[in-house]
């Protein structure tokens, strides 16, 4: 049978579809774990991202996290939390979070450092204060490299969601891992499938939300000078 | 030659860029291509070696139709320079002037002897910058770079898009002096672009003002310009005093000089009052014993003195300007009179030595003269100078 | 942590690393021979480039641990399930790369590319790819970076890698073959960044006066792509 038709009979069962074990569970604990993780990585690294890059310091440092996050190998990472913190709560959201901040980090330094100095320029001539040129000014044009981050923060999370599931936690990696172990390649096959939809559904989300946040002058802007 | 017939560039949006052009560039002739910006100029320009294709009409390039020819092979008949350079960053700098020579199959040594010796064409040193890149050069020095490798190939066409606007105005008025020189010895039919009438005015053999929609307004020689613009437009855009800046086009070769009140420092007073009261000058011009001019005295101080007095030994006013009437203008010779405190100007040659002097009077004679001359199109006349016939103390 | 394990498991480490290493380079060095003329399509056909933006956003945002699940069924338990999937995140990255590092040639030196004489070709090839190399060893150190770490995600589905010593520790409770695991795969991937940046440094000595632009073009590409 190829992973095509593993997969279909896993998922055309109805028994997938019910209970703790369940997609519609899954499916949610994956995204809560994913939003969960998004959102305080945010609130962590929008701060002080809006913050080195108005000031532009720091911009060279943020970078160079980023170079060493990804060194990171995140299967790694989650074994030594369990190794360090045992099974607990914190053991897989401190990693989740961790390697959500540098792509938010990076994407709202680059945003706000970004904008052009004759704009704040004008802004500061114009009388605005330093909170105000941030607020009014560097802010609007940077949305669109903290949705940018934000997303790709998203990205991670989901992606190192599902190998958490290696140790302990739930989600749709469970299915994979469960499956790997019990030789089940039904359940690897519908797994994957569902991981993959959810993924691309994410992405949809966020392109959605794009629309919705990035104001249409910027957008039609980029779009012109592609 | 470059024939414009009756061309015209139309854009997809129905903006005009060019409209209904007809000019010739003559050969071996620098013809400048001024006016406002969105007025047709470098749209033009673009489309002698075909960056842009012209929606109507013909470019012809000594006979032949631009677009007859393959693009690439055009090109590599036409230097081309623009205002950013558009040096590559990846190539030293011998390696960017050899490029067209690289790309017609030229061997690599031969091409970078030759970028070297454009480089001291250009005024470069070789020597220490041949092997550097071009982040490492001044904005000037980048720009004779341009010019040098615009050059490589000896393309008898140089086409030049604002090459000098992008430098201070000190390096760019060296810059364009150095145009001026190379051309009085490679004699390339450049065209150039620029928005400031002034370069237009100093660079150009021939000046075609452009008209805001890709017209042209009048096409002629700097001093005609200057002299005889054709309507409001072009007098409004050739700027302020017209007049005198008409004035560098005339050779100060015409100017009749005095010379009789150039006295050398042993002349007594008595003798310098008698030869002022003859010639019915106020003032006579002291020089030395090399003919080099020391100062101005005037009569009246020179009557208070005891007559025997040598004039050398006399306290005098300074000499002012010179002006070499073999290289000035009659614009020169103007404005060393206006700046002495004497009125006159002290005319010298190449050594220093002084050949006469002018004053108002004089200047004003030859100006007019001038005029009638350019008014009635004929050349002026290219000579040495000339003094009045008299007798003189010498 | 029981140094003394070390040695006494040489042979074992060094042929993880190796491992490791092989899965980390050999999917971008292919992205790279994939992504050079599928870039300079998408320039010189431009409108090919949002479609295949918006399929690389898409593939890039898959979870790698679904992607080797995938291929079981068609290449088996062998290196070439994870390689596949990690070249796919190499083209991702490094699409996006070669257009826009052959986008960021100014303007006036293609301009005089092409008054010269240089034909579309020539001009790509002569000019503007050598002036995009920077961004695009900016791609490579984020795609091999990615790839280092992402080759033991492949230890779930028996593909060896560092991510052995991960699994292994963990099941045994030995905290040290995690430890060294991790260290190896972060050391891995700094070095090959450090190979990457000094050869960057050799490939253009014209560029010494631009090095914030490289940074920059790290940062941008590090952090992903845009559709």
């Amino acid at each position: 049978m190829s992973f095509l038709q593993f997969a279909w009979d896993w998922l055309k069962s109805s028994s997938q579809w019910s209970g703790p074990d369940g997609i519609p569970i899954r499916v949610l604990q994956h995204l809560g774990y994913t939003a969960l993780s998004v959102l305080i990585a945010a609130v962590i690294a929008l701060p002080i991202g809006l913050l080195i890059g108005h000031y532009r310091r720091g911009g060279f440092a943020a970078v160079n996290v980023a170079n060493v996050w990804r060194a990171i190998p995140t299967l790694g990472l989650l074994i030594l939390m369990v190794v360090l913190l045992g099974f607990s709560a914190l053991t897989w959201l401190i990693p989740l979070v961790v390697l959500a901040i540098p792509p938010i980090l990076v994407n709202t330094y680059e945003g706000v450092a970004g904008v052009d100095e004759d704009l704040k320029d004008a802004a500061r001539g114009m009388g605005m204060t330093q909170w105000q040129v941030l607020w009014k000014v560097e802010l609007p044009v940077a949305i669109p490299l903290i949705m940018l981050g934000l997303r790709t923060s998203a990205i991670f999370v989901v992606a190192t969601a599902t190998i958490a599931a290696e140790i302990g936690l739930g989600g749709l990696g469970r299915y994979i891992i469960d499956g790997l172990a019990s030789n089940n390649y039904g359940e690897v096959a519908g797994g994957a499938v569902v991981i993959v939809v959810l993924a691309l559904a994410v992405q949809v989300i966020f392109v959605g939300l794009r629309r919705l946040v990035v104001p249409t002058g910027l957008r039609e802007q980029a779009r012109a000078s592609r | 030659m470059i024939t414009f017939e009756n061309v015209t560039k139309r854009y997809p949006d129905g903006t005009v860029a060019v409209d209904s052009l007809d000019l010739e560039v003559p050969d071996g002739k620098i013809m400048v291509l001024v006016g406002p910006s969105g007025c047709g100029k470098t749209t033009s320009l673009r489309m002698i070696n075909r960056l842009v294709e012209p929606t109507s009409g013909r470019i012809l390039l000594d006979g032949t139709n631009v677009l007859d020819a393959k693009p690439s092979q055009l090109r590599r008949g036409i230097g081309y320079v623009i205002q950013q350079t558009g040096l590559f960053p990846h190539r030293t700098i011998e390696d960017n002037i050899a490029t067209v020579p690289f790309l017609n199959g030229v061997a690599r040594r031969q091409a970078r002897e030759r970028a070297r010796d454009l480089m001291q064409l250009v005024g470069l040193d070789a020597a220490t910058m041949a092997r550097r890149y071009p982040y490492q050069l001044s904005g000037g020095q980048q720009q004779r770079v341009g010019v040098a490798r615009a050059l490589a190939a000896d393309p008898p066409v140089l086409l030049m898009d604002e090459p000098f606007s992008a430098v201070d105005p000190i390096v760019r008025a060296t810059l364009q002096d150095e145009l001026i020189r190379l051309q009085a010895e490679l004699h390339k039919t450049v065209v150039l672009v620029t928005h400031d009438v002034e370069e237009a005015i100093k660079v150009g053999d021939q000046v075609a003002v452009f008209r805001p929609g890709g017209h042209l307004a009048q096409v002629d020689s700097p001093e005609r310009l200057l002299g005889a613009p054709v309507d409001d437009y072009v007098r409004d855009f050739v700027g302020f005093d017209r007049g005198i800046r008409r004035l560098s086009f005339f050779p100060a070769t015409d100017l009749v000089l005095a010379t009789q009140t150039v006295l050398p420092g042993t002349t007594t007073a008595a003798d310098a009052i008698a030869v002022a009261r003859r010639e019915n000058e106020a003032w006579v011009l002291v020089t030395d014993t090399g003919r080099a001019p020391r100062g101005w005295l005037a009569v009246a101080d020179l009557q208070a003195l005891p007559p025997a007095t040598r004039i050398a030994d006399v306290g005098m006013a300074p000499i002012g300007h010179t002006f070499r009437p073999d290289t000035d203008s009659l614009r020169a010779a103007l404005d060393a009179t206006i700046l002495s405190r004497t009125e006159r100007a002290v005319a010298v040659d190449d050594n220093g030595q002084v050949l006469g002097t002018t004053s108002y009077e004089r200047l004003r004679t030859a100006i007019a003269a001038a005029e009638d001359a350019a008014d009635r199109g004929a050349q002026p006349a290219v000579g040495t100078p000339q003094v009045e016939q008299a007798e003189g103390v010498h | 942590m029981e140094w003394s394990w070390i040695p006494q498991n040489w042979t074992a480490i060094w042929q993880y690393t190796l491992d490791n290493a092989l899965l980390g380079l050999i999917p971008p060095v292919i992205g790279l021979l994939i992504s050079v003329p599928a870039g300079i399509a998408c320039v010189l056909w431009g409108w090919l480039y949002p479609p295949v933006l918006s399929l690389s956003s898409a593939i890039y945002a898959l979870p790698s641990l679904a992607l080797f699940v995938v291929l079981i069924d068609y290449t088996g338990l062998g290196n070439l399930t994870v390689i596949i999937p990690l070249a796919l995140f190499s083209l991702c990255i490094l699409i996006p790369t070669v257009v826009d590092g052959l986008r960021s040639v100014p303007d006036s030196v293609r301009q005089a590319a092409t008054a010269m004489g240089f034909t579309q070709v020539r001009r790509l090839v002569q000019v503007e790819l050598p002036l995009a190399v920077p961004v695009i060893i900016a791609g490579m150190r984020v795609a091999v970076v990615s790839s280092i770490s992402l080759a033991s995600v492949g230890q779930l589905i028996g593909v060896s890698s560092l991510g052995y010593f991960f699994i292994d520790g963990f099941q045994r409770d030995f905290p040290t073959e995690i430890y060294v695991g991790l260290a190896l795969t972060i050391a891995l991937a700094l070095v090959c960044d450090l190979i990457l940046v000094t050869l960057r440094a050799v490939l253009t000595p014209w560029s010494r006066g631009r090095q914030r632009d490289s940074s920059r073009a790290v940062a941008a590409v590090a952090v992903g792509t845009e559709a």
